[in-house]
């Protein structure tokens, strides 16, 4: 196949695959670019009829709101159609030495006053004898109440407390499928890839499908999950793994009916720590979703079934007729995203456990940065390639820092899963610098090196200060001024707790009447 | 405490209600959800604005009545200031409630006029219930017909602001108003038409709405708004004692 010029323009897209990476995709590149035929782009999205989703990912980052907002979907179509339910941050019970009173939050509300400066020191030199979140963040208490984060009169994608969803993955594709053909003007083939065709210069020139159609296209984007079609398979670009850092490798995974239908829907992902892992436990509408990631160094697939059992026991939930389904995780991730013509978004990028729910917020980053650096014509490809492939190493490095910190600050002493966590090898150096750092500087925005992070300075001093680290607060870099700032903020924060703690309703209640009466749209 | 029984007309067969209707509890509210039906005598008094139902969040129309809660400038020594007063004040103590035969299973529930014991509605010279033979009163079947024009008026109620809301013809206002002894307020929670969007409405849309009443009960209701100004002469006269010109100042309020 000839070699396409440089000055091809790029005006047809194929999306390989059709789970949430691929719909994802496809929504927020549609949307963007709404001009189809003569004077558009083209999207085309090919995805096999045999091979299901995976269907892991049910937890959200807040993103996941202005992201729907910007494909166009109603949030009430979506909270129906996907049994979501809402999310306002996780609880980590059992992380820092897995004694009776051992929980802490990580609310995705920003802490008090951090829009103008970082408070955190002043909360450090009089922690009140509280937790960090519930002083300095109202919603803590609206998710130990578990109260929804709006009102039944909250216009759509609003929320009186930072979101996002909890949702059913095996529903979410489908849905985002519809909207994106009928809505978008996304073509769609249901059909299998049996052969990749390069040009002469090494770029993707079409796919050949089983029913022996050519797929042309000047960008190819692989959503293709684990099997990794066009990055791994056809341009064999290696994987690192990373499974030296996180040694998490294989998960048990189950789906629980409630016991009444009105049965109380927690607003945040139950992360519990066990001997060798640890168990999600996250509440949809019509099933909880409840799984144990652990690592089969230190525990044997029966042992940790074992172990999962007995959680769900602990939580009173029958486990006899249940059937339990077994995941591999490979941690880590390709060492390029984009090469050539060809960009990896979602498991065919890499995967990471699902700790603080990661996987989805990083589809709908790719999408957006291959929506904002889509070349015009082909010579652009090889710097949106170079720019794409920095900011995603860096996304990846930095996940993996914050997934490990929740491990390098547990104290856990009663495996051996736990001690090995903390051993210095395993830990990253810029984790380690951040670590020695933070011991008396409290985690701030210039300490992070993006624009844009993953995971912000705010998340890091939740876990940090929710494990129980201490930096020591440099009393001659503190003042009176914010010191009573801090005070007041914290009040506010207390008194708008208890007001929106009478105001709010249940998360369940709400979920219920949405799908009844629906949100409005102002 | 509400306390609702269905009406009996053995055990109800002496009551008796009250003339001095309504109720201090029942009027002390400073917006009154109504319906499209009323409009029309509605707008010789009151502005109407959307509210959202705060148990469905669905919108619905509403007499604005006062500028504070439990504040209703109708509402003057014990006795409506009105010529007109809203269906769901004069319909109190009385309401539909449904029951479903314990019997039969299959059977649609049952509408039954239910009367608001805990209300002060009971009186030696008051209007009668039922008659010696047990049989309604014309009161009682006026009260009746009352309450299944109420049943009806919420289901076109919700056609009609379910409609508007999906065409974008509703949008957020806010009202600032400055009263005669300097006291600011402002209103916030009210809807009204999108004026815009309804002039930009292709002809088919504002056919549909004109065929179904719609577009006749949108400019009762945009009429109304007039009426915020006799509102707060209203609230003037309360504070001074004198009648003050004045200007509330009504603009479109941010959606976000």
């Amino acid at each position: 196949m000839p070699t396409r010029p440089e000055s091809q323009p790029v005006r047809k897209v194929v999306v390989v695959g059709g789970g949430t990476a691929g719909w994802i995709t496809a929504g927020v590149l549609a949307s963007r670019y709404p001009q189809r035929g003569e004077d558009g782009v083209e999207i085309t999205l090919i995805e096999s009829r045999q091979q299901p989703p995976i269907g892991v990912g049910e937890g959200t980052w807040p993103t996941i709101r202005s992201t729907l907002k910007q494909i166009g979907v109603s949030e009430t179509d979506f909270l129906r159609e996907c049994d979501a339910s809402f999310k306002q941050g996780s609880q980590f019970l059992n992380w820092v030495d897995g004694s009776h009173a051992d929980a802490y939050y990580h609310p995705f509300t920003l802490p008090v006053g951090y829009e103008e400066r970082n408070l955190a020191p002043y909360w450090l030199e009089d922690p009140r004898d509280r937790s960090f979140a519930a002083d300095m963040c109202f919603q803590a208490e609206l998710c130990s109440k578990g109260l929804a984060p709006k009102q039944i009169t909250t216009p759509e994608f609003a929320g009186l407390a930072n979101y996002a969803y909890h949702l059913d993955a095996g529903k979410f594709g489908p849905f985002l499928r519809k909207h994106c053909i009928d809505k978008l003007g996304v073509n769609h083939v249901y059909d299998e890839i049996v052969r990749v065709q390069s040009d002469d210069a090494g770029d993707i020139a079409h796919l050949v499908t089983k029913s022996g159609d050519l797929l042309a296209a000047d960008l190819f984007i692989d959503c293709s999950g684990f099997s990794s079609l066009l990055i791994g398979k056809h341009f064999g670009v290696p994987f690192l793994s990373k499974k030296d850092v996180l040694f998490i490798d294989k998960a048990w995974a189950v789906q629980i009916p409630y016991s009444t239908e009105d049965a109380a829907i927690a607003s945040v992902t139950l992360s519990t720590a066990q001997a060798s892992g640890w168990v999600w436990d996250i509440g949809l509408t019509t099933r909880r979703g409840v799984g144990y990631v652990f690592s089969s160094g230190y525990v044997s697939d029966d042992d940790a079934l074992e172990e999962l059992q007995s959680y769900l026991k602990m939580r009173g939930d029958p486990f006899r007729d249940l059937s339990f389904r077994k995941i591999d995780i490979n941690s880590g991730y390709r060492q390029e995203f984009w090469t050539r013509n060809c960009v990896a978004v979602g498991l065919s990028a890499g995967f990471l456990e699902p700790l603080e729910a990661s996987a989805i917020v990083m589809i709908e980053l790719s999408a957006k940065s291959i929506a904002n650096l889509l070349p015009s014509c082909r010579s652009g490809m090889r710097h949106a390639a170079r720019l794409f492939n920095d900011t995603f190493r860096y996304y990846w490095e930095r996940i993996i820092d914050f997934l490990k910190l929740h491990y390098a600050l547990s104290r856990r002493t009663d495996s051996k899963f736990w001690i090995d966590n903390r051993c210095s090898e395993s830990i990253p150096d810029s984790l380690r610098d951040g670590l020695d750092f933070w011991r008396y500087h409290s985690p701030w925005h210039e300490d992070l090196s993006h624009r844009e992070e993953v995971f912000s300075a705010a998340s890091y001093q939740y876990v940090l200060y929710g494990m129980g680290f201490r930096t020591e607060p440099a009393r001659w870099l503190l003042n009176d001024r914010n010191r009573n700032l801090a005070r007041e903020k914290m009040n506010e924060s207390a008194n708008y707790a208890k007001a929106l703690s009478a105001s709010l309703p249940g998360n369940r209640d709400l979920l219920t009447r949405i799908r009844r009466y629906g949100l409005q749209k102002i | 405490m509400v306390n609702r029984v269905v009406l009996d007309n053995r055990i109800h067969r002496d009551v008796r209600i009250a003339a001095t209707r309504p109720t201090r509890e029942n009027a002390e509210v400073n917006a009154m959800s109504v319906i499209p039906r009323e409009f029309p005598r509605l707008l010789a008094h009151y502005p109407i604005f959307y509210t959202k139902n705060m148990e469905t969040g669905r919108f619905e129309p509403s007499a604005l009545l006062g500028f504070q809660p439990q504040e209703n400038l109708f509402f003057v020594d014990g006795r409506w200031d009105a010529a007109y007063v809203p269906l769901q004040i004069q319909r109190q103590p009385f309401s539909l409630i449904t029951r479903r035969a314990q019997d039969s299973e299959g059977k649609p529930p049952s509408l039954e006029v239910a009367l608001d014991l805990s209300q002060t509605v009971q009186s030696q010279e008051g209007e009668r219930i039922f008659l010696e033979d047990g049989q309604p009163t014309k009161f009682l079947q006026d009260i009746t017909s009352m309450l299944s024009v109420l049943v009806a008026g919420a289901k076109e109620t919700y056609a009609f602001t379910g409609r508007l809301a999906e065409l974008s013809l509703i949008e957020p206002v806010q009202i600032d108003i400055e009263f005669v002894d300097g006291s600011e307020t402002k209103l916030q929670g009210l809807y009204w038409i999108a004026a815009a969007a309804l002039k930009a409405l292709p002809a088919a849309q504002l056919a549909e709405l004109r065929d179904r009443e719609f577009l006749e009960w949108m400019y009762f209701q945009m009429a109304s708004i007039a009426h915020v100004s006799g509102l707060v002469a209203r609230k003037n006269r309360l504070l001074t004692g004198v009648t003050a010109p004045h200007r509330p100042e009504v603009h479109r309020a941010d959606p976000a």
